[in-house]
């Protein structure tokens, strides 16, 4: 079998980094990136690019009067029954 | 909003672990429904009606499954039912000129070294990647919000907004590439990089 070339690689990147491809097919896009620095720095550049939209977009300060207005749903409603 | 008479929960157990288990995602949710809405206030109306719907229902949650999924639903659907339609949306993005490798690209392009590139997007406020985001239309918003902000798999944001795995993949991909156009906009504008 022919091993993945750089073009194969580079259009698995996104679903590899969302943890997507099957078992296989991710450790040979894995191998791949340990021998090529070109492939290699573009998946690192998307695999931080991530993880930076998680950090500045994911941690928004809730504010005390929601906490509240939560926590007064819990007293004053009843659950449905089924 | 119209808010049932308080009464005491017929189901003590099921009270507490709503407050042990749904309790926690608060924070999360709240960012999201920050995302969705674009401003606090309505963000607030959204989790709060989010958390009411969900409470009410919790009786009818199957345990067991995916009780982040669940909330995340609800959130959405919840969303697109009251909230959307108070909102104008953005113009479409013309997606179909975007390169596959976009942003990366640019910052080579402008003489910045493959290991900093992800330094220049770090060193934007966190205030420019949120507008980034909220400015994308709110199918591909909320598609790469549920990827890469919540972490949920492409399976997990089919049964959240209700549509095909593949069609998650198309909005996400096509959607990260906007993110990446407006986010080299925003470089450009703070200076960040030399034309």
């Amino acid at each position: 079998m022919c091993p993945i070339d750089c073009n194969d690689v580079l259009t698995q990147i996104e679903l590899y980094l969302d943890g997507e491809l099957d078992v296989s097919l991710h450790a040979e896009v894995h191998d791949h990136l340990g021998t090529c620095s070109d492939c290699a720095d573009r998946s690192e550049f998307q695999r931080r690019l991530k993880a930076m939209l998680r950090a500045k977009c994911g941690c928004d300060e809730v504010p005390a009067a929601l906490l509240k207005r939560v926590h007064a749903i819990l007293r004053e409603t009843p659950p449905t029954s089924r | 909003m119209a808010r049932r008479q308080a009464a005491p929960p017929d189901d003590p157990a099921l009270r507490e672990r709503f407050e042990r288990e749904v309790l926690p995602l608060l924070p999360n949710l709240y960012s999201a429904a920050l995302r969705m809405t674009r401003n606090p206030a309505d963000a607030e109306d959204l989790v709060q009606e989010t958390y009411l719907r969900a409470f009410r229902g919790f009786s009818g949650f199957e345990e067991g499954t995916n009780l982040r999924a669940w909330m995340y639903r609800i959130l959405t659907n919840t969303f697109i039912n009251s909230y959307r339609k108070k909102q104008r949306e953005p113009v479409t993005v013309q997606e179909d000129d975007l390169d596959e490798w976009y942003l990366f690209d640019k910052l080579g392009e402008s003489g910045v070294e493959p290991s900093a590139e992800a330094e220049v997007i770090r060193s934007m406020p966190d205030e420019d990647v949120q507008k980034a985001l909220e400015a994308l239309p709110e199918g591909f918003r909320l598609a790469v919000l549920l990827a890469d902000v919540e972490g949920f798999s492409y399976k997990e944001i089919a049964q959240i907004l209700g549509i095909p795995i593949g069609t998650v993949m198309s909005r996400l991909h096509r959607g990260r590439r906007a993110l990446e156009k407006a986010l080299w906009e925003r470089v450009r504008e703070r200076g960040l990089v030399s034309d």
